[in-house]
């Protein structure tokens, strides 16, 4: 099994089945994950921020705005269908409560990626998102199973895969 | 990798940041009313994925202590310990670390010893500097420092991370502090001690 670090502003698309993508740590930033249950194709993005600022598009997982198309791509690559694919959302937390403004990049984020989610009709299956604590979460590609872990806490199952469906 | 900086200016910075943690371990040492040593400071520019690597295990459950500061420069002070260390300072301070009055006491630790690093920055530069009202949460180290670059990102991805260890002397507690300031700052810095890029 391998487990591959997706680090700020990074994204990262699989279809096979040991590997793991994992977001260590997501405070304000969102862990955006997109899967096809169908071609147990999979991919996460380490979305740092709501905009894309200046012109320099090499880092598409980094915000909200540019992402879900950047995975997307990748995905249908590897066979994923866009009109199959689901969505859940990890992070966007307000690390610091009610802190300066600059801080408060959490729940822009959130906001920010649903909309382009909503833009592109891409349904949010579930989501972990808000709150002020930060969390890891896993993408595990054998199952297609999501889990989101807090700060010292146990990790909790999001979305159960593609190994639900098919034991169904 | 390479840095947008020149080796001589990166000596500069990490010199400001021995003053600046010089100043601090004082204002510790005066609190604690023990020796507080200092290492000597770590200065990298790096790209945050790397920044948030650098310094530390991405899961670690720390107390980050965050002031921002304002004024002539734009700026975050990020004081980090660990649960070990938080404890320890709690013990020296007379406060039980499962007391409530712990993130308080941990709270005046950084607004005094991140305050007295940020003065003394303003007095090397000459730049008018203040510290906000610190603000702390105890969490995983990626969650609180990814959070700090992302406050404030420019849209570039580098992180200037100047980065030293506040060490009680006789106990096994440190300090790392971390100065995060964005480009404008860094350049702000750097035109000051006549090294403008």
């Amino acid at each position: 099994m391998a487990e591959f670090m997706v680090r700020m502003g990074e994204h990262a698309v699989s279809s096979v089945a040991g590997d793991v993508l994992v977001s260590l740590g997501l405070g304000s930033c969102i862990g955006l994950v997109l899967l096809d249950r169908r071609a147990a194709v999979a991919g996460l993005a380490h979305v740092v921020l709501p905009a894309l600022v200046g012109r320099d598009t090499s880092t598409p997982g980094k915000f909200a705005d540019t992402a879900a198309e950047a995975l997307l791509a990748a995905m249908e690559r590897l066979g994923a269908r866009r009109t199959r694919v689901e969505a859940v959302l990890v992070g966007g937390a307000s690390m610091f409560g009610s802190a300066s403004a600059g801080l408060e990049v959490g729940q822009r984020n959130d906001v920010a990626v649903r909309a382009e989610l909503a833009r592109l009709r891409i349904p949010v299956a579930a989501a972990e998102t808000g709150g002020s604590e930060g969390r890891t979460v896993r993408v595990a590609l054998e199952s297609g199973r999501v889990t989101a872990k807090p700060a010292g806490g146990e990790e909790q199952e999001l979305y159960a895969g593609w190994k639900a469906r098919v034991q169904a | 990798m390479s840095t947008p900086f020149t080796e001589l200016q990166m000596d500069a910075l990490r010199e400001l940041a021995n003053i600046g943690s010089g100043t601090a371990s004082t204002a510790l040492a005066s609190m604690l009313g023990r020796p507080v040593d200092i290492s000597v400071p770590n200065a990298q520019a790096l790209p945050f994925a790397d920044a948030v690597d650098a310094i530390g295990p991405a899961e670690q459950i720390v107390t980050g202590v965050v002031l921002d500061v304002i004024g002539e420069l734009d700026a975050t002070v990020l004081l980090l310990l660990e649960e070990s260390d938080a404890a320890t300072l709690c013990g020296l301070l007379g406060v039980d670390p499962e007391d409530e009055m712990a993130a308080s006491a941990l709270g005046e630790i950084g607004n005094i010893v991140g305050a007295s690093y940020i003065n003394a920055l303003g007095a090397m530069t000459g730049l008018e500097l203040e510290p906000e009202p610190p603000v702390s949460a105890t969490d995983m180290l990626a969650a609180i420092v990814a959070t700090v670059l992302t406050g404030r990102a420019q849209g570039d991805d580098i992180a200037l991370v100047l980065d030293s260890q506040l060490a009680v002397e006789g106990e096994d507690c440190s300090i790392s502090f971390v100065l995060v300031p964005t480009r404008g700052g860094v350049e702000e810095l750097l035109a000051r001690l006549g090294l403008e890029s």
